[in-house]
């Protein structure tokens, strides 16, 4: 966009006329009249459909996003459900049961049809040894398959221990937002902090700050949490401050402290030190927006990472939370489902697609936006 | 060179000494002492509390616990275990170490090499059909769950096609009786290849001098290197411990795919990237209008810039590496340190755990370490100031 | 202390023969929002050992005629129409393969910004060696290799030793001559150097040009030199063209074209620099900016600025015109251009 474009489309925005500031303007001319607020936000509003025009060029990009709002609109639905049509003593995805068994017929010898009949002497076995053939029996089958018939329908099936899987899935969705956006936000405030600062004083802070991310780095993050749910309870809100923690002081903060240093270099930043703008000013009014959109890039990636580490995590029975993706997978695990193949495929592909596709969601974001940022992959 | 090589060294020691400062604190954080665990039983009386921690050295003052804990450590000492008893740790993880080095090694060269050229190429033909369908498949493999991946790579693969085990090191029955030690057979089998490597790079830097030529090079090189391969294929087929070394070796494919898979997704997009940005240099428009063919372009001016930013990234690869490695040797019941260090968690094998993770420590440690001579022999201004 | 060129090739040079001809050159570059006019019916003919200068702002299209001559140009770009002969041959109907053959060998460029030429991960040798391998495959072996680069960086004045260092290693004088040697050395016809000397200080510069020139007459070869700099041009240059938006306005002999500007723009271009000697005037500053090639003027591209545009240049294009001596102008009122030089002189 040229400057006269530029100039024209600001002009008609705030209907006012902008050009060269005359003595006439200083004087309370119309542009004061244009309260600050006003003009920073259609300028921003202007920036932000630039950027939207950028990233909605690149399919995978929106594809990702539609995908987050997707799982947004999971989660969001689990409650409204669970206090309209679902109840919730069948339904709670940790404390729900729904007794789901299965008729069969008792016939002597081999049964031809094993979903609908049973062995005389297996029913003996397991029910009642005075059981006799041509009875029907019910036998609670756990974990059940999807089906819509029955009292209440499962959809993606219940669980070994008669739970929902549905529901369990939805309800894990929450969790996983929350703890993404837990560690993730932690990551990159701690990251950007430490990267602007230490660029901005350099020395022996700079010094210091990437001796000590070096030390983290060296640090690999699963085994040291593993280590660390063995010693503490560790709930999902401490999860995520941990890993925010871990990985904030790390790579992240070394990537966006050079960012920062490109930065601190250029003419804006001398200027407003001149202009008597203290260090924290300087830092926080100058550098740090400009290198949030790196930061808000590393987020995305931060939010892949904590859900794969959260659910890695539960999957090894080391946490303390009631229900996410991760446990799901624990618990086919524990009753020795995981080997059966597609017998069970609903304990397992569920749970395990879910953590994926958000993952996969988030990256595509984060790939989309490094598009907009690094103007250099984009193709012509 | 030397003088940068011993500087970093220097500093990976004092990082790794505050490393096992950090995980020694973590320790004394936890509530309690080793003689609870010992000493689980609440009836036991003080006296015998007491003396066992006077014999452990818990009376002593926390400063002194230290000194020792470290110079423990340095010397290769590192405690009992509790789990397995009474195998000192250092022996459980001696065992297991060389296995997970291999399947560390196995995947992430694999990895690594696959990855860079397959980036490489996509990278320089853009827009080629398969060019989307291979970033897909990359981003696929980047962002899946791994334990979730690993999992259906076993089914599918072990169970359902039938290819490969089911997980473990070794068929048990097959053996039994055998006059061979499996530990010791895959120490053998780790040194022959390591032997084969060296021959190999010997050859390798004789032909760079002999030959200026570089389409000989290249020729002599393959060359070599099929005959290195070879060499050892056929060491093994004649020893008579073929099929209990087949036996291993099959064990060990399945675990290093599905570890090498993901870090082969990872690598293939961060190249791509990277040989983006170099083709966009002056440089390589110099080259063009040099008349020098596209491939050499390709391979001598925009690879070899693109590995910079692609062996960076191997430092921070090599955490994914380590704790995909866990889950890995869990999933596979390959008996390796991550599996170590897991079950080790799992009982409260203090000692145990806290050797493992000091380990993977070193691993760590090296593994930057190699990463940041890689670059520095692969970048000349890092190198000559 | 420098080595003589005598040693590398030289040849016979017959100042009459044509080397290159560019004949009615289009081109365009396919971009999202339409086609950009980026060169359009350039023609000019650089002979045997003649040095030409192409100047104009940035953006003029200068650097895509250069660009052309070694069909380098980016894979949206696309040739319309024209011929680019060398030595008779046309180059734009070559193979890949063949134009590749004559890269370097025929004609070689040196690059603006010359630092970011170089490989940073290779021996600045090891890249000269490069276009030798390329080139001269079978016929130099490596020490006969190693004397010709020698040779060459004695003939730019850097040491041989320098061979062997990295480019991070050289300041930015060295790296312009080095970049200079490695396009001498596989003894082209012709050298196109874009912007050779921008971002040297004033002495660097002074005496590259002149090693410049100094090798260039001594090996017989020609040269396209590509500034916005007119004063570097006007040193070195036996013919001057001058370029407006993708067009040739004005060619012919350096003198004439210097002394006697006769395209508005051509003349308020080369009086925008002030002359020490000259009589006093006043800087004559062009107003306004370059088009935007996507959707050129109609008629000649420079009315909207010219201070003698009229009817007839917003509809029709003016052709190149000779106009005496081999001085060529496009412009249709090109006699009353002398009428700026008395308006600037009050």
């Amino acid at each position: 966009m040229t400057i006269d474009s530029n100039k024209q489309a600001a002009e008609a925005d705030l209907g006012v006329a902008v050009g060269g500031v005359t003595p006439a303007d200083v004087q309370g001319g119309d542009l004061m009249k244009v309260p600050m607020w006003k003009i920073r936000w259609r300028l921003f509003k202007r920036s932000a459909g630039q950027t939207w025009g950028m990233f909605s060029e690149n399919r995978m990009g929106v594809f990702g996003l539609a995908l987050i709002l997707l799982f947004a609109v999971m989660a969001i639905i689990h409650p409204i459900l669970m206090s309209t049509i679902w109840d919730p003593r069948v339904y709670d995805p940790v404390n729900g049961y729904d007794a789901v068994v299965t008729e069969y017929t008792v016939v002597e010898g081999e049964p031809t049809d094993p979903t609908s009949e049973i062995a005389l002497t297996e029913a003996k076995l397991r029910l009642n040894p005075t059981i006799k053939a041509g009875e029907t029996v019910s036998i609670p089958t756990q974990p059940a398959p999807p089906s819509m018939d029955g009292e209440y329908a499962h959809l993606l099936g219940t669980d070994a221990r008669g739970r929902d899987i549905l529901s369990q899935l939805l309800y894990s969705t929450r969790a996983a937002f929350f703890l993404g956006a837990v560690a993730a936000l932690t990551t990159v405030l701690i990251a950007t902090t430490v990267g602007a600062i230490a660029a901005y004083f350099g020395g022996w802070i700079d010094g210091s700050l990437m001796r000590f991310a070096d030390l983290i780095l060296l640090m690999p993050l699963l085994p040291v949490l593993i280590l660390l749910s063995a010693m503490l309870e560790i709930t999902m809100v401490t999860l995520g401050v941990m890993i925010g923690v871990l990985s904030g002081f790390g790579g992240v903060a070394i990537v966006l402290k050079s960012q920062a240093l490109s930065v601190k270099v250029k003419s804006y930043i001398d200027a407003a030190k001149v202009a008597g703008g203290s260090d924290w000013h300087v830092i926080f009014r100058h550098i740090v927006p400009n290198v949030l959109p790196l930061s808000f890039l590393f987020m995305m990636f931060g939010v892949t990472e904590a859900i794969a580490i959260e659910a890695t995590l539960s999957f090894f029975g080391l946490l303390n939370v009631p229900m996410t993706w991760g446990i799901m997978i624990n618990n086919a695990q524990t009753n020795g489902y995981l080997l059966s193949g597609t017998s069970y495929w609903w304990l397992l592909f569920p749970a395990g697609l879910a953590v994926s596709f958000l993952c996969f969601a988030f990256f595509l974001v984060g790939r989309g936006m490094d598009e907009v940022i690094n103007p250099r992959l984009r193709a012509r | 060179m030397i003088k940068f090589l011993l500087g970093r060294l220097a500093q990976m020691a004092v990082l790794f000494v505050i490393f096992l400062s950090l995980v020694w604190l973590m320790l004394q954080l936890m509530p309690g002492d080793i003689s609870d665990t010992l000493i689980g039983n609440p009836d036991i009386p003080l006296e015998a509390r007491i003396d066992l921690r006077e014999r452990l050295g818990l009376d002593q003052p926390l400063w002194n616990q230290y000194l020792t804990y470290i110079t423990n450590f340095f010397q290769g000492e590192m405690g009992v275990s509790f789990s397995r008893y009474p195998q000192d740790v250092s022996v459980v993880l001696w065992q297991a170490l060389p296995r997970t080095l291999v399947l560390f090694l196995t995947a992430t060269i694999l990895a690594f090499w696959l990855g860079f050229k397959t980036g490489k190429l996509i990278a320089w033909r853009r827009g080629a059909v398969t060019e989307q369908g291979l970033i897909t498949t990359g981003i696929f493999l980047q962002t899946v769950f791994y334990p979730w991946f690993a999992i259906v790579m076993l089914w599918l693969f072990g169970f359902f096609f039938g290819w490969f085990p089911i997980g473990r090191f070794i068929d048990a029955r097959l053996w039994q009786g055998a006059p061979y030690d499996a530990n010791d057979l895959f120490f053998q089998m780790i040194i022959s290849v390591i032997v084969v490597s060296v021959i190999y790079g010997i050859g390798s830097v004789l032909i760079r001098r002999y030959s200026r030529n570089l389409v000989t090079q290249s020729r002599l090189g393959r060359a070599v290197g099929l005959a290195s391969i070879g060499g050892l294929l056929l060491f093994w087929w004649i020893s008579p411990a073929t099929e209990y070394v087949a036996d291993i070796a099959h064990h060990t494919m399945l675990p290093v795919i599905t570890l090498g898979l993901v870090a082969f997704g990872a690598t293939m997009l961060l190249t791509r990237s990277a040989m983006l940005e170099t083709l966009g240099e002056d440089y390589i428009l110099t080259a063009r209008a040099k008349g020098i063919p596209d491939t050499v372009i390709r391979d001598r001016h925009a690879a070899r810039n693109a590995m910079l930013p692609v062996t960076t990234s191997l430092v921070l690869a090599l955490a994914f590496v380590i704790g995909g490695g866990i889950v890995t040797e869990t999933i596979f019941s390959w008996p390796g340190m991550g599996l170590v260090f897991l079950q080790a968690i799992n009982v409260s094998d203090i000692p145990l755990a806290v050797g493992a993770l000091s380990i993977t420590g070193v691993l760590a440690l090296f593994g930057h370490l190699i990463a940041d001579i890689l670059y520095a022999v692969l970048d000349p201004r890092i190198r000559i100031t | 202390m420098t080595i003589s060129v005598e040693d590398l090739a030289t040849r016979q040079v017959d100042p009459t023969k044509p080397l290159l001809e560019v004949d009615r050159l289009v081109m365009r570059y396919k971009i999202k929002a339409g086609e950009v006019s980026a060169v359009e019916d350039v023609s000019f003919t650089v002979h045997q050992g003649e040095a030409v200068g192409l100047v104009g702002e940035s953006g003029c299209g200068k650097t895509s005629v250069a660009l052309s001559l070694l069909r380098l140009l980016p894979s949206n770009a696309e040739y319309v129409s024209g011929e680019i002969r060398l030595n008779g041959e046309d180059l734009l109907f070559l193979s890949n393969e063949e134009m590749r053959q004559r890269r370097w060998k025929e004609i070689s460029m040196v690059f603006q910004g010359a630092m970011n030429s170089w490989n940073p991960v290779y021996r600045v040798g090891d890249q000269i060696r490069e276009t030798l391998d390329t080139h001269y495959r079978g016929v130099m072996n490596y020490d006969d290799q190693r004397t010709h680069m020698e040779k060459l960086f004695s003939a730019v004045g850097l040491p041989p030793s320098m061979l062997d260092r990295y480019p991070h290693e050289y300041s930015g004088g060295m790296r312009q001559r080095a970049v200079i040697a490695m396009a001498l050395a596989c003894s082209p016809q012709l050298i196109i150097a874009d912007e050779p000397t921008t971002a040297l200080d004033v002495i660097v510069q002074d005496q590259i040009l002149k090693e410049l020139k100094r090798i260039q007459q001594d090996l017989g070869m020609s040269i396209i030199y590509i500034s916005h700099d007119i004063a570097v041009i006007a040193e070195v240059t036996d013919s001057l063209g001058v370029m407006y938006a993708g067009k040739l306005v004005e060619y012919g002999p350096t003198a004439s074209v210097f002394a006697r500007p006769r395209h508005p723009y051509a003349y308020l271009l080369l009086r925008s620099t002030p002359s020490i000697s000259g009589p006093r005037r006043q800087l004559a500053p062009l107003e306004g900016e370059p088009p935007d090639l996507l959707d050129p003027p109609t008629g000649c591209r420079f009315h909207p600025r010219c201070p003698f545009a009229t009817d007839q240049c917003v509809h029709d294009e003016p052709p190149l015109e000779e106009i005496g001596g081999g001085h060529r102008v496009a412009c249709w009122h090109h006699d009353q251009v002398p009428e700026l030089e008395g308006a600037l002189q009050r």
